[in-house]
């Protein structure tokens, strides 16, 4: 196993070395460029403008460029944005990041979780009406055009209702009276989240450690994670900030629940369609012959069985979901990844554009590892 | 002799968009406490409908039009699905046809064999139901320890023994082998069958053997049930069967498996095939391929009756037939 997960280690580093040439010289095609932009500006002289492009490096050839670039990667310095001048690039995407990965994993899981119960008992109910009306809805949510659904949903939820703010990160009116600094407490929300998501996995683990009866696991389990959650509702509530972040929470329920119903269908089908497959096979006819009430048949049996191919699904969906996130974050103009690829692409601003990139590139590269790891453990015929 | 099984009058039809396919119709037959009964026919005769419906896990469009099955005087059809579930492996419990598959391959072998322990018997502990596995294991010659072990990590042989294991471990009544061992090759086949008849010998239990090959069935079975299209056409103790057949099937049947002792001769194969089963005739339904059928065969059903003690049969001409079939064959 460590052994694969090294090999799998040097075969990232192999990639992420492709991917970065492939985004680079990909950049510097389009038609343009930061020269451009320095050239049609009038208020510059010549003289000066050869400064900037100097001060850059931008005069040297592009393969000289490139190789001063990926030399540059493996000190962590991404260079300078053009359009957050004198920003680093590095420090940009550190405040962006962690936004994106909240709002993209939140939604990732619930939407797993969701499709993964509802094409469960689909499957299940085989032939019935509401098989039919939830398959075409599912079918509908996954082939929706984006910014439709979310120009409804705030449309709805924003304005209508009125309930949900429309879009941004923050309230301005809000924090204009305080001089606490939001990434801080975002950051604080994005560890206590991670601690609740860290205590569940703990108390699963144990679960399956303490009992062999799935009630006693279960009952363990939920007690833990309710434990740990209230916690955490008393933490915040109690402390002064507990406000602000809920502000913050406040604004992601409408990008998470556009992005759940965005890709909860993907999982849904194609749980469905394995269930279906998995229900066929001998072995489920035996665990009904072993006098398994019904629900055991389903969740222990079929479904376990049928979930390898939906996290198979569940990794190729990790890549749609960066592509997802520049329309989604655009729209609600959530300052993360996706609408900071969107905004530096436009300016030309290179470094900016491939350092979001080049991210993207490392987490996708990074879950997809993680799965394989997860693969391991769920389907016993697979080792390493 | 006590019965423990008696299926009385059990007609199971598929409901398809063609009409009703005659799976099983009017089977009846009874089994009594310790004895291994066997099943014998062609593919698709209704040999496993007939074991699914005692065991009530039918497909969706599957109808009981009629009849009863009685386990200890209980009408299984007139039960609960919960009701049913304690009976299902506790009371009658299954080797099925495809043992290499009826092993979920995420779970320990053993954990699948005490997961139906526990399900049974909730009062037993996690420990004593490994015990349990450990004993059955080593009663069916494997090794306790690879009670840990994956499906996958098995050989087909073993599979076969995990699931006899398995159909054991909540000492049923009855355990219903559909067709045990035809996945296996000839010698892991002997011995399985071999193994299986001396711990149904040793636990006095009842057993149900289901097969194509009448041969295998002599071997472990008592009585011998003849199935032919949905319906049982000879049933009596396994040496009538063999010493004087009485239905033209029952002799085709064995005509066409050869014996290793007795005298050299042609094997013969029974001309056609299988009727369809869709919109079935009331007439004889081997009538088509029965070499004596006459105009009485064509037009009315015959009756299933006892036609000597232990006996029954569904034939208008009971005779001694093994001679003319083979002179028929040869001529």
């Amino acid at each position: 196993m460590i052994k694969y997960i090294g090999n799998r280690l040097a075969q990232i580093l192999i990639l992420l070395v492709i991917y970065v040439a492939v985004v680079f010289f990909l950049l510097h095609s389009m038609p343009g460029g930061i020269e451009a932009v320095l050239a049609t500006n009038p208020n510059l002289t010549p003289a000066a403008r050869e400064s900037i492009l100097k001060a850059f490096g931008l005069t040297q050839p592009l393969p000289v460029q490139f190789v001063l670039y990926l030399k540059n990667i493996f000190t962590f310095n991404l260079g300078i944005s053009y359009s957050f001048y004198p920003t680093p690039v590095w420090t940009i995407i550190a405040r962006r990041l962690p936004r994106t990965i909240l709002l993209f994993t939140t939604a990732t899981l619930i939407a797993f979780f969701v499709g993964f119960a509802s094409g469960k008992s689909l499957a299940w109910k085989r032939g019935k009406t509401s098989e039919y009306v939830s398959t075409v809805v599912g079918v509908i949510a996954y082939t929706v055009f984006t910014p439709l659904l979310i120009f409804t949903l705030i449309w709805f939820f924003g304005s209508y209702l009125g309930i949900f703010p429309l879009n941004q990160f923050l309230n301005p009116d809000l924090w204009i009276r305080t001089n606490l600094n939001a990434q801080t407490i975002f950051l604080y929300l994005l560890l206590t989240i991670s601690l609740i998501g860290l205590a569940m996995l703990a108390s699963f683990a144990i679960a399956q450690k303490v009992s062999h009866r799935v009630k006693t696991r279960k009952i363990i389990f939920y007690i833990s994670t309710a434990i740990a959650i209230a916690l955490a509702v008393f933490w915040w509530a109690v402390s002064p900030v507990g406000i602000y972040g809920f502000d913050i929470l406040w604004h992601m329920i409408l990008p998470v629940m556009a992005v759940t119903i965005i890709s909860y269908a993907g999982t849904m089908l194609v749980m469905r369609d394995s269930m279906l497959e998995t229900i066929k096979e001998d072995f489920i006819t035996t665990a009904r012959a072993k006098g398994l009430p019904d629900k055991v048949v389903r969740d222990k049996h079929a479904a376990r069985t049928a979930m390898l191919p939906v996290i198979t699904n569940f990794v190729l969906s990790m890549g749609f979901v960066v592509s997802g996130g520049v329309i989604t974050e655009t729209l609600f103009s959530w300052p993360g990844m996706g609408m900071t690829l969107l905004d530096s692409v436009l300016a030309k601003d290179y470094p900016l554009a491939s350092g979001a990139l080049i991210f993207t590139g490392i987490f996708v590269l990074f879950a997809h590892l993680v799965i394989d790891i997860v693969y391991a453990f769920l389907d016993p015929r697979i080792r390493y | 002799m006590k019965p423990i099984l008696e299926v009385k009058n059990l007609k199971m039809y598929y409901n398809t968009r063609s009409g009703y396919v005659k799976a099983a119709d009017d089977v009846s037959f009874v089994l009594n406490e310790g004895e291994a009964m066997g099943l014998v026919g062609e593919s698709g005769c209704g040999k496993t409908t007939t074991s699914m419906a005692i065991m009530r896990l039918l497909a969706e469009n599957a109808e009981i039009i009629s009849g009863h099955i009685y386990f200890k005087g209980k009408d299984l059809l007139k039960l609960s699905e919960e009701e049913m579930n304690k009976v299902r492996w506790a009371g009658i419990s299954m080797i099925f046809q495809a043992a290499m598959n009826s092993l979920n391959p995420v779970y320990r072998v053993g954990d699948q064999i005490i997961e139906a322990i526990v399900t049974h018997e909730p009062n037993v502990t996690f420990e004593e139901a490994r015990e349990r596995v450990a004993s059955l294991y080593k009663l069916v010659g494997l090794d306790p320890k690879r009670m840990d072990n994956y499906p996958h990590e098995y050989s087909g042989g073993m599979k076969q023994r995990a699931v006899i294991a398995m159909s054991l471990s909540c000492n049923p009544d009855i355990i219903i082998a559909d067709e045990p061992t035809t996945a296996l090759d000839v010698i892991v086949q002997d011995m399985i069958l071999k193994e299986m008849s001396r711990i149904q010998k040793k636990l006095n239990m009842s057993m149900i053997y289901i097969s194509h090959d009448i041969a295998v069935i002599a071997e472990v079975a008592e009585k011998i049930g003849i199935m032919y299209a949905g319906k049982l056409v000879e049933l009596s103790d396994s040496v009538t069967i063999f010493k004087k057949p009485a239905h033209p099937y029952t002799v085709g049947l064995m005509s066409s498996f050869p014996s290793i002792k007795g005298e050299k001769k042609e094997l013969v194969t029974i001309p056609g095939e299988p009727p369809n089963l869709l919109n079935a005739p009331d007439s004889c339904r081997f009538a088509p391929r029965c070499p004596f059928a006459t105009k009485e065969c064509w037009e009315k059903e015959p009756p299933y009756e006892e036609i000597e003690p232990n006996h029954f049969l569904a034939c208008f001409h009971p005779q001694n037939l093994r001679k003319q079939v083979s002179e028929y064959a040869r001529g």
